[in-house]
């Protein structure tokens, strides 16, 4: 499908899914995090869309705005076509549904974000750091971290 | 084969029906361990591509210097060389790495990421800001990456320091790291040129060239000199 018909028909399916109207090259949408799992999975079942694969899960910490955004790359194997789903989640509450029952790839994915962003995902069946050491305090890639090891640029 | 840069250091002294080669243990120690280093790979990031693969590969070809062959594994292996950035996680690994070199072992590190943390010096959370901060290191080579003939350069000013190095005498002697950095304008053409100058000089053999180079302990140089005197000088010694 092409991205403006491919963007019209994702968010007819659901009152939960908005478009984003991002300078991407591919299709994307907005979707409320309670309703993920569900729309994710239709997504990947319905043959007109049969987003077959995550590709890649990452997240965007906009400090200004409170929120960090999480952000799905679905891709299709039979109709070649790609989507982005976005979540939007409060910064200091961020918890979204895992979608690791959906696609099982999701769980690393998951467990790398939570390392670095702090994102909570429920339900997840082992959310441990994926990259740090265990007893790492606090999440690096936070735009507000700070550590006794980081130096600033001198001005 | 490759080009061989350096002959045995010692001196021929012809005798009746042939010659013999004197030389010292630690000039032919030195000699040996410097002409055939054995490098681990460690490539961490993108100077690993410079560093292992393009100067490795046929074009550079490490080979001339004899330190080609790359071992997977540190028993193996007695030169380190650093490519590519170390975070604090690889650190303890890379600190068992060198522990389970073979002594006496070498380290030169490339790249600004190993000498100084380089591009990722600043907010950075995990980067180690210089490889020194793990390991001693004996020669650094600096660029990002440096090009594959600032590791020859490395590779020999190594090569050096070996040979002026340790003496059995002094085992474990090491010299001050150094800097070595590539003059400017210098192209992989100079050096082929360098190169070739050697391989033609080496194949004149000049024997009383390669006794004058060769530096005797002092005490030796006299009872080789005062021949005649030898009977009062203490001949107990043994000669
Ligand atoms: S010094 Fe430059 S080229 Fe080398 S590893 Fe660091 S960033 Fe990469």
């Amino acid at each position: 499908m092409e991205r403006e018909a491919l963007q019209a028909a994702v968010c007819e399916l659901d009152a939960a899914v908005s478009p984003l109207d991002a300078n991407a090259d591919r299709a994307a949408v907005v979707v409320e995090a309670s309703a993920l799992p569900a729309i994710v999975r239709r997504l990947r079942d319905e043959p007109q869309f049969a987003f077959a694969q995550l590709l890649d899960h990452v997240a965007v910490d906009w400090i200004d705005r409170g929120q960090f955004e999480l952000i799905y790359q679905l891709y299709s194997f039979k109709h070649k076509h790609f989507l982005s789903v976005s979540v939007f989640v409060p910064r200091d509450d961020p918890r979204v549904p895992t979608l690791c029952r959906v696609h099982p790839v999701a769980e690393w994915q998951e467990r790398e974000v939570y390392d670095l962003f702090g994102v909570l995902y429920d339900d997840h069946p082992d959310l441990r750091r994926l990259f740090l050491e265990d007893d790492w305090v606090g999440f690096p890639l936070r735009k507000d971290y700070q550590d006794d090891f980081m130096l600033d640029r001198p001005r | 084969m490759g080009i061989v840069t350096d002959k045995l250091p010692g001196a021929l002294e012809k005798v009746p029906g042939g010659n013999v080669l004197v030389t010292r243990f630690d000039e032919i120690i030195n000699w040996a361990r410097a002409s055939s280093l054995w490098p681990l790979t460690f490539g961490t990031s993108c100077c690993a591509i410079e560093m292992l693969m393009a100067t490795g590969g046929p074009r550079h070809d490490l080979a001339r210097f004899g330190a080609e062959v790359a071992r997977p594994s540190p028993r193996q292996a007695d030169l380190l060389i650093l490519a590519g950035t170390i975070v604090k996680r690889m650190a303890p690994r890379l600190r068992t790495l060198y522990e389970q070199m073979a002594e006496p072992r070498y380290v030169i590190a490339t790249g600004a990421c190993t000498i100084s943390g380089g591009p990722f010096i600043y907010h950075s959370y995990t980067t180690v800001r210089g490889a020194d901060e793990i390991i001693p290191v004996d020669v650094y080579v600096p660029g990002c990456p440096p090009r594959p003939e600032q590791l020859f350069h490395g590779l020999l000013t190594l090569q050096k320091m070996i040979k002026e190095g340790e003496t059995i005498r002094e085992p474990g002697v090491r010299r001050k790291p150094v800097i070595s950095a590539l003059p400017e304008g210098i192209t992989l053409e100079d050096i082929q040129g360098e190169m070739k100058e050697l391989l033609v000089k080496e194949n004149v053999v000049d024997v009383q060239h390669a006794v004058d180079k060769l530096k005797w302990p002092s005490g030796l140089n006299e009872q080789s000199s005062g021949k005649s005197g030898a009977n009062e000088s203490g001949a107990g010694d043994g000669t």
